[in-house]
């Protein structure tokens, strides 16, 4: 479970300002595993604190086994992830990283891609505008960011979609409208987006609200774990306690503790880390986008990656 | 009409017909003049453009007058009725739903088409009625014989006679049909009409 290769980070880019690509590559220059468009790593950050694991969508070609490339934005409320990688990692450095998994993987029986991105969302649209446009698929490329200088993929994209990419600049008051995009679309149409949390609601309510079913409109998301009050977590079956500090995941304490969880987006999207709850003398902060309200009402189940209790006690069975 | 439970998985269950509200536009195909449906179907119409495509004699003769839809096209039997649906969906947007009347050969032949067109199944809705005849797949020469109403049949591929499971290929939009006499020749339960 959760297997890990090391790798080293053989180049740095900047690529703008708060924005960095990484390149991975093996140390002995081998050959790395093939992946598809949309899938993600989880690297494993030396942060002075212990080890913090990041989910980071891969950005390259998914044929080239030379190279995995991510690229990084520091966020502003960094939990330490994003910042270490912009201000401690070096080129040459070992760090370790998981095989890719796809959450986010194309429709390929779809007769046209509409791929959106927002910002550093763009990452994963570039593995999937490489995908597309080595199979002849029928897509195109929209790309909202901040201002000109933040489009940072841009030509990547234009070699990939050419005049099927249109670019949407905030500072130039240009913003996409979902109503618009999709208008008119012909039936067999699939729509991606991968960006900040109000665009994700926006767009798939807007597709819906258009008739859109639900299996043509994809997105991905991953969420940071929110801070809060620490609180305790009793393992059932091993019979201990620990302590889940309050910047830390109830994943990462379990981690912490030499536990070893299944997971793989660490950002609430998948559904790996569900943990059943034996018991609980306090609230459960359910953050994940996977369990449906009703799993969420019967105090059940909860997940560790992002979920959290607002002091007190939990008991697990782990 | 839906069938009690299915002996087996893949065979399909059909659940009484609705318009999908969700949907922005609407594509009706009658294959089978079943009128209490039809009537009660076409009498509260769905929010968005209808539209209705008729492959049966006598639903197109009784539906002529129909003032419900937007687009009315009235043919005669199934082969016309499919291309006419074919053209529509060639040409349909994001946001249609799909309605499929009638028996399970024509229904199964229209969802192929759809499906062709990129259509999931969130978008198509499918009710049997009229005929319970099957369409069966034989799964020695794969040639498709149509209009079964026997447990046993001929194969119109090669010739073979095949016993006609429950077992519903949704991508063939058939049952399957195997050999029934391969481990001893010549015996053969008596024929019997299963799908009237």
């Amino acid at each position: 479970m959760n297997a890990e290769i090391a790798l080293v980070l053989s180049r740095i880019v900047e690529l703008a300002p708060g924005i960095r690509e990484f390149w991975l590559t093996r140390e002995d220059g081998g050959e790395l595993p093939a992946y598809s468009g949309g899938s993600h790593i989880v690297l494993s950050l030396p942060l002075p604190g212990g080890i913090r694991r990041n989910p980071y969508s891969l950005v390259g070609d998914p044929n080239d086994h030379q190279k995995w490339r991510i690229a990084v934005r520091r966020q502003e409320q960094s939990r330490g992830g994003s910042a270490w990688l912009h201000e401690s990692a070096r080129e040459g450095q070992s760090i370790k990283v998981s095989m890719p998994a796809n959450l986010f993987p194309m429709a390929r029986l779809a007769r046209h891609h509409i791929l959106v991105a927002g910002g550093i969302g763009v990452t994963p649209i570039v593995s999937h505008a490489r995908e597309l446009a080595r199979l002849g698929e029928s897509f195109e490329v929209h790309y909202a960011h901040r201002a000109p200088e933040f489009g940072v993929l841009t030509n990547e994209l234009r070699q990939l979609a050419g005049s099927d990419l249109y670019c949407y600049v905030a500072s130039r008051n240009e913003t996409i409208d979902f109503r618009e995009l999709l208008n008119g679309r012909p039936l067999g149409t699939h729509a991606y987006l991968c960006g900040p949390q109000g665009m994700v609601e926006d767009f798939h309510k807007t597709a819906r609200d258009m008739g859109w079913p639900d299996t043509h409109v994809h997105s991905e998301r991953f969420l940071a774990p929110p801070p809060g009050e620490a609180f305790t977590v009793r393992l059932a079956r091993s019979a201990r306690e620990l302590v889940v500090k309050s910047d830390q995941s109830m994943l990462e304490a379990l981690e912490a503790a030499g536990t070893e969880p299944p997971f793989l987006c660490r950002g609430g999207a998948c559904g790996q880390c569900e943990t059943e709850v034996v018991a609980c003398d306090s609230t459960i902060q359910h953050n994940d986008l996977f369990l449906s309200q009703a799993e969420r009402d019967s105090g059940r189940k909860i997940m560790p990656c992002v979920s959290r209790l607002s002091g007190g006690c939990i008991t697990i069975n782990l | 009409m839906s069938a009690a439970a299915p002996s087996i998985k893949s065979q399909p269950v059909y659940r009484p017909l609705e318009w999908d509200t969700a949907g922005a536009s609407h594509l009706l195909f009658v294959a089978a003049d079943d009128r209490p449906l039809l009537d009660r179907l076409l009498a509260a119409p769905p929010h968005g453009e209808l539209a209705v495509v008729v492959a049966d004699p006598i639903a197109a003769e009784r539906l002529g007058k129909t003032t419900a839809a937007a687009q009315m096209v009235l043919r005669h039997d199934l082969s016309d009725g499919l291309k006419s649906l074919e053209s529509i969906v060639q040409k349909a947007h994001m946001g249609l739903r799909l309605y499929l009347v009638g028996p399970e050969d024509a229904i199964w032949q229209a969802a192929g088409i759809a499906a062709r067109y990129g259509m999931l199944s969130p978008e198509i809705r499918l009710f049997q009625t009229g005929t319970k005849a099957r369409p069966v797949f034989c799964v020695h020469c794969r040639a498709m014989t149509r209009g079964v109403r026997t447990n046993l049949v001929d194969c119109s591929g090669c010739g073979r006679t095949l016993f006609v499971r429950d077992h519903f290929s949704r991508r063939l939009g058939a049952y399957m049909g195997f050999q029934i006499d391969a481990e001893e020749p010549g015996v053969k339960p008596p024929v019997e009409v299963a799908y009237p």
